[in-house]
């Protein structure tokens, strides 16, 4: 236990950091060598580097996190905030399941899940994730075996089967943290049942973790997680100015520690750096593509294995996505986060996401990023591995259409899974579309 | 008599009809307020509207077919519409036909935990059927009167208890798997009594010594669509002695909990008291020993998992549950239908096959 522990720190705060600091210098030397390429973009944000280094620090740590500290596996809706202060090392399969469609390692280990009998009609995600689980291959080397698994309804109902299935293989604690779907207002015995849970997960995490956490602690990271989450959206609003800074492409990728880290101080201090770094480039009219020319919305979870391909078509034809429902998701409930009433207001907030919302409420929430961003043009992914981020796409289509007036396509994909991208298609439609707005 | 005849005499006798989308509700707070449920699988067959493009072909037919069903006006009938907190579908169409169009009646939805029984659980189901009830009477127009409810909570439990008992003696019934299945799935549309009635009298058909004949099999899916399939086991020489399908087997109950003095009581206690679902995100180890149970019990020599394309939650127990029978040495046959179409002459081929594989078995059982 000791060994494990100083192995777990060394790698947060020595080795991790030498490795990155060595990687970082053959990057550059590399790049030295090599003329930069033409291309359609800004200048590359250089925070993204840091975030790198951040991220992959906090997942080489995790190599050496079981044995040492409290695992967890948990979903990318649960209150990661309410379980650091037990001393957990939080594993998100989710963004597991995006790193390894980005890096293009979805096709096999989705085939070692489909092998053990799940369904190819399943959530990429969860069919990468099995699939990891079961082959032990993971882009990150190792992922660190849960103490616990723990899942929120609160983006879908496949989180609560995968889940489930992750924790039977490893024969752990499963925690479901159920948040009725919001049809219209906010019912009272609806979120008391989510403040009951909340009650009961710190009883699970106490019993898991073998450790006793004051009110002052659990506020305190309750404070910080919540300064994460309201600097992350005021990186996402400097997107509203002209050019945008950024692309809804680069959120996707910056988002990781709101997501991950959200609660530390390292999350924090990092979104300070990067909100300097976009006002800088607002103030010298820096954008995210060389020539906005349109502003688009993003709908739906990103492409990950067409990420750069499509972040290509779009910005070489001066589409810039300014804004997206998804890179939103985690700045969405700050107004409702109530620091006098930890669990009340995060009972709000958990159920208030905006895939456990009714669609009109999707559809105001769109409206409202549709004007606030300027937006001209909307982008829907329907997604074949999100069914609730993509019933109803056809039915918002048609509405912003007649109602707003704006562009709309829509894009048949999968978040994860390259065989469901049929390239010819996709950008067939997407040339047709860009080419309505000359 | 059909849906249409059923529907238009109730509504004759003063009473308001719900359609009901899958899967779990409290029926007996609809009967106890003179409402009759018709249950709305799909319908299975084509779409009966153009509106069924408004979903995408990803996802399960029984919520796309719905809604082309419902816009078409196929259910313009009926008074008001339920939807049950099943599975991120039906919960999106649940928003879909009533706020972008398809339904413009009354709408109810009931959102059971998911997750094993726990306090808080239970709580919550209490006052979300309290909070269904207000909004039923103001639907049908009168108080939810407790006597009223624990004489709907006898009454279902009395169809459960005969349904349980034509399940446990089916070999006894001298009726083919097709009509024992069409009677047990009237009882999604008809008056609780009348189906009570129907019942009773297949019950007395029981028979002294076993009629069934053939290789006995046990079904587990989400709904036995198209019903061709029963067709094609007899064919074959097979005969259904155990089902887990989630709006037949999964709604019997062989532990009845008590009746308590407070009738929302029991209606918690029977929100638990169902076999393992995964629409439910019941615990895993608890459904394959379910599954196991009934085997057992049936004497069943074979499981065919038939699933409806596209049904998350059924899908992501499948593996689990051909690993058990692979442990046990039970074979499986998995067969993925689609609502929408006929039973293909593969999948009958398949079930041919299945089942003349398993006859020398079932000659070294008996």
């Amino acid at each position: 236990m000791i060994t494990r522990r100083l192995q777990y720190e060394l790698a947060g705060q020595v080795t991790g950091p030498i490795l990155m600091a060595l990687e970082n210098y053959r990057l550059q030397r590399r790049r030295r060598k090599h003329a930069p390429k033409d291309h359609p973009f800004g200048p590359p944000i250089a925070c993204s580097r840091k975030m790198k280094d951040l991220m992959s620090i906090y997942y080489y740590q995790g190599r050496w996190a079981d044995g040492a500290v409290p695992v967890a596996w948990i979903s990318s809706g649960f209150p990661v905030e309410l379980m650091r202060p037990f001393g957990f090392y939080a594993v998100y399969p989710e963004n597991h399941g995006a790193l390894c469609a980005a890096r293009h390692m979805m096709p096999d280990l989705a085939a070692v899940a489909e092998e053990a009998g799940y369904s190819q009609d399943l959530c990429a995600y969860a069919r990468t994730d099995i699939g990891s689980v079961l082959s032990g291959k993971t882009p990150l080397g190792r992922m660190p075996r849960p103490d616990l698994v723990a899942a929120c309804s609160n983006i879908c109902q496949t989180v609560l089967y995968w889940f489930r299935t992750i924790a039977d293989h490893f024969g752990v604690p499963f925690f479901i943290l159920d948040t009725p779907y919001v049809y219209g207002d906010f019912k009272d015995h609806h979120l008391d049942f989510v403040a009951d849970q909340l009650e009961e997960l710190a009883v699970v995490a106490r019993d898991v973790s073998g450790r006793h956490v004051s009110d002052e602690e659990l506020d305190r990271v309750n404070r910080t997680a919540k300064e994460g989450a309201r600097l992350w959206g005021e990186c996402l609003d400097v997107s509203r100015h002209r050019p945008a800074p950024w692309t809804a492409f680069d959120q996707f990728f910056h988002m990781a520690p709101v997501v991950t880290l959200r609660g530390t101080e390292d999350c924090n201090a990092y979104y300070r750096e990067l909100l300097d770094e976009l006002n800088d480039r607002v103030a010298r009219g820096i954008g995210g593509i060389k020539e906005e020319r349109h502003r688009l919305l993003w709908d739906n979870i990103a492409i990950w294995p067409k990420l750069r391909e499509l972040s290509w078509l779009f910005a070489s034809n001066g589409f810039n996505f300014v804004t997206a429902t998804y890179t939103n998701s985690w700045r969405e409930s700050v107004p409702l986060w109530d620091l006098d009433d930890r669990v009340g207001s995060s009972a709000k907030m958990l159920s208030n996401t905006l895939l456990n919302r009714d669609l009109r409420n999707r559809f105001r929430l769109m409206r409202e990023l549709i004007s606030d961003f300027g937006a001209d043009g909307v982008v829907l992914h329907s997604d074949r591995s999100c069914k609730p981020y993509s019933v109803g796409q056809y039915d918002l289509k048609e509405a912003f259409t007649r109602e707003l007036g704006v562009k709309v396509a829509v894009i048949e994909a999968d978040h994860a899974d390259p065989r469901q991208y049929a390239a010819e298609q996709v950008e067939n439609r997407l040339q047709a579309f860009m080419e309505s707005f000359q | 008599m059909g849906r249409t005849t059923i529907i238009e005499q109730q509504q004759r006798h003063g009473r308001k009809v719900m359609a009901v989308l899958p899967i779990h509700y409290p029926k007996e707070m609809l009967t106890a307020l003179d409402i009759l449920a018709v249950e709305l699988w799909g319908p299975p067959g084509p779409p009966r509207g153009p509106d069924v493009g408004r979903i995408q072909p990803y996802v399960c037919a029984i919520v796309r077919n719905a809604l082309a069903f419902l816009a078409a006006g196929g259910a313009d009938r009926v008074d008001g519409l339920l939807f049950p907190h099943t599975c991120d579908s039906i919960q999106g169409l649940a928003t879909q036909a009533p706020d972008f169009g398809g339904w413009g009646k009354a709408v109810f939805r009931y959102l059971h935990p998911k997750g094993d029984e726990r306090p808080s659980a239970r709580r919550f189901v209490r006052r979300e059927l309290e909070h269904l009830a207000v909004d039923l009477e103001t639907f049908a127009g009168k108080p939810l009167r407790p006597d009223a409810l624990r004489d709907a909570i006898e009454l279902h439990r009395r169809i459960r208890e005969l349904r349980l008992r034509l399940a446990d003696r089916r070999a006894f019934l001298d009726m083919t798997d097709r009509e024992l299945y069409t009677l047990l799935r009237r009882g999604e549309f008809l008056w609780p009594e009348d189906h009570l009635a129907e019942l009773e009298t297949a019950v007395a058909g029981l028979r002294d010594e076993p009629v069934q004949r053939g290789v006995p099999l046990m079904l587990t899916g989400i709904v036995p669509e198209p019903m061709a399939i029963f067709d094609a086991i007899a064919e074959a020489g097979g005969w259904v002695a155990a089902d887990d399908y989630a709006g037949l087997g999964r709604r019997l109950l062989r532990d009845e909990p008590r009746l308590r003095d407070d009738p929302f009581d029991t209606l918690v206690d029977l929100q638990f008291a169902g076999p393992p679902c995964p629409t439910r995100t019941i615990n895993q180890t608890r459904r394959l020993e379910h599954i196991e149970g009934e085997l057992e019990r049936s004497g069943a020599v074979g499981l065919v998992i038939h699933e409806v394309k596209f049904c998350e939650p059924e899908l992501f127990d499948v593996p689990l549950i051909r690993r058990l029978m692979a442990e046990r040495g039970t074979p499986v046959l998995y067969m993925e239908t689609e609502l929408e179409q006929e039973l293909s002459g593969q999948a009958v081929t398949r079930l041919e096959a299945f089942v003349e594989m398993q006859a020398p078995v079932r000659l070294e059982v008996r």
